[in-house]
């Protein structure tokens, strides 16, 4: 049993003229990765702002946010054009390590993105791979309690999108923290999450969140219970996916 | 133009300025020089005007006013257009008087500064009233132009507001405020030798109201060649400066 933590309770958002949430309610635990899966614009961008703090409920509440330091991976990188790769980290982590703690953090970061020789190039020198790298460094380095994740291996290639969420769950490993990721891929969802929830398309409900308590090391793409759930999620979410396009 | 050589390219608008000096020598023929003097007589009253210091000691005068009335512009209108961008009732408070400022007529501005602050100041004002609100109207257009997304950014890593101000709003407000001292440095000169002209006994439109009382058409045109040289050389000044500090990452 998940002792949960953040809890949508009845939250109604509309963004724009689009209602996108209606009577939304779901928890996540505590120090799990959880997962949101869904077709484009079912509004889970939304729930990531709505996390953030960055966008209000219009009725419903939103609790155990509280006091919860956030870091966020949004879906376009977000640098600032006018600072170097390293000065992009050192920008957000000034002013919450010491000096020789921000060195040693930019340094191991951006080593570990194979970043660390662009050190002091702009951003618009980089390759948006690249950028998005750099990202997930600003995001990972910075201090967090939750750490909100929007699609963010989106425009990288697939070995390097295997090797990132490798690296996520040995991050979370070493110290485990709340992790709320969206993706539109499958197996990043089956690779990472405790749990995963599966959105319908607009108005956003819950088709199915699945509980997937086998650790990570023993979970592998070929085998079941990842196969068959794999398959499983799939059907589901081309289904959902028809009443966008009827035509396919 | 990475077909045409370098000959080409250089000799190109260079021909078109002999081609102008050529025309011009042609009409000096026709006219009296007290209408149109050669461009060997204006050349020989600018070099004369160099050798006496007039040139200088005049063209001293009106540097200094110019920059201290563009100084003030940049040094009140850049604060004022940040103010006016990020505070909506700021934006309510000053955007008429920015929109008025910009609309009142110079002969206007020229004979109240006479009123109120006397004739030796007049020139620096008038360079300030028509100056600041170009400084204003693009510094607020740089901040209008912020990008939300990274303001977002900013906010979930509880970035203070004095470091977004400095390290995202000025940034992006930097290029904005290059082009509107550009047009202001533009302004400067042209503003600063027609309100001597009006007010005062000394610098380059004093002495250009001078020429004019004594025929002097070759002067005038030499002191009007002064003129566009300060504009020609503070222009390319600064887009070499802002070449420098923006390039890296624009």
């Amino acid at each position: 049993m998940i002792v949960s933590l953040i809890k949508f309770e009845q939250v109604y958002k509309t963004m724009g003229q689009t209602r996108v949430l209606h009577d939304f309610s779901f928890s996540a635990g505590k120090n799990k990765i959880f997962c949101i899966i869904g077709p484009s614009g079912c509004g889970k961008t939304t729930i990531l702002q709505l996390l953030s703090g960055l966008e209000q409920p219009d009725a419903g509440r939103i609790t155990g946010l509280a006091g919860l330091r956030i870091s966020y991976v949004f879906q376009e990188p977000r640098l600032l054009p006018w600072k170097t790769v390293a000065g992009n980290l050192d920008f957000v982590l000034q002013d919450v390590v010491s000096p020789a703690e921000k060195q040693e953090l930019i340094k191991s970061y951006l080593s570990t993105m194979g970043l660390y020789e662009y050190r002091d190039s702009y951003p618009k020198a980089l390759s948006g791979g690249m950028k998005q790298r750099l990202a997930i460094c600003r995001a990972f380095a910075f201090p967090h309690d939750l750490l909100l994740l929007d699609e963010p291996f989106k425009s990288l290639d697939m070995p390097l999108r295997l090797g990132l969420v490798r690296y996520v769950v040995k991050m979370w490993q070493a110290a485990p923290r709340t992790i709320v990721f969206v993706t539109h891929d499958i197996m990043e969802a089956l690779l990472l999450g405790n749990r995963i929830m599966i959105l319908s398309a607009r108005p956003t409900g819950i088709l199915e969140t699945i509980e997937l308590d086998l650790p990570h090391e023993q979970r592998n793409v070929g085998e079941d219970p990842l196969t068959s759930l794999y398959a499983k999620m799939l059907a589901m979410l081309e289904t959902e996916n028809k009443k966008y396009y009827p035509g396919l | 133009m990475k077909t045409s050589s370098w000959p080409i390219r250089s000799l190109l608008p260079l021909s078109g300025l002999v081609l102008f000096i050529a025309l011009w020598q042609m009409l000096s023929g026709l006219y009296n020089h007290v209408i149109i003097p050669s461009p060997l007589e204006v050349v020989r009253s600018f070099h004369s005007l160099a050798v006496s210091g007039e040139l200088w000691e005049q063209g001293r005068q009106s540097i200094a006013r110019g920059l201290a009335g563009f100084g003030l512009a940049v040094g009140v209108g850049t604060p004022l257009g940040l103010l006016i961008g990020l505070n909506p009732v700021a934006a309510s408070l000053f955007r008429p008087v920015v929109v008025v400022l910009q609309v009142t007529p110079l002969i206007s501005w020229l004979l109240l500064a006479m009123i109120w602050i006397g004739f030796s100041g007049v020139p620096v004002f008038i360079v300030f009233v028509t100056t600041v609100p170009l400084i204003v109207i693009n510094v607020f257009q740089g901040v209008n132009g912020i990008d939300r997304q990274l303001l977002q950014m900013a906010s979930i890593f509880r970035i203070s507001k004095a470091r977004v101000i400095q390290e995202i709003y000025l940034p992006q407000v930097a290029p904005y405020l290059m082009a509107g001292v550009s047009n202001a440095l533009g302004v400067t000169w042209k503003a600063v030798a027609m309100a001597e002209f009006l007010s005062v006994q000394t610098g380059i439109g004093a002495s250009m109201a001078v020429a004019r009382i004594n025929l002097e058409t070759a002067g005038l045109f030499a002191w009007t060649a002064s003129l566009i040289g300060l504009g020609l050389v503070t222009d390319r000044l600064l887009s070499y400066l802002t070449r420098r500090k923006l390039s890296h990452w624009m």
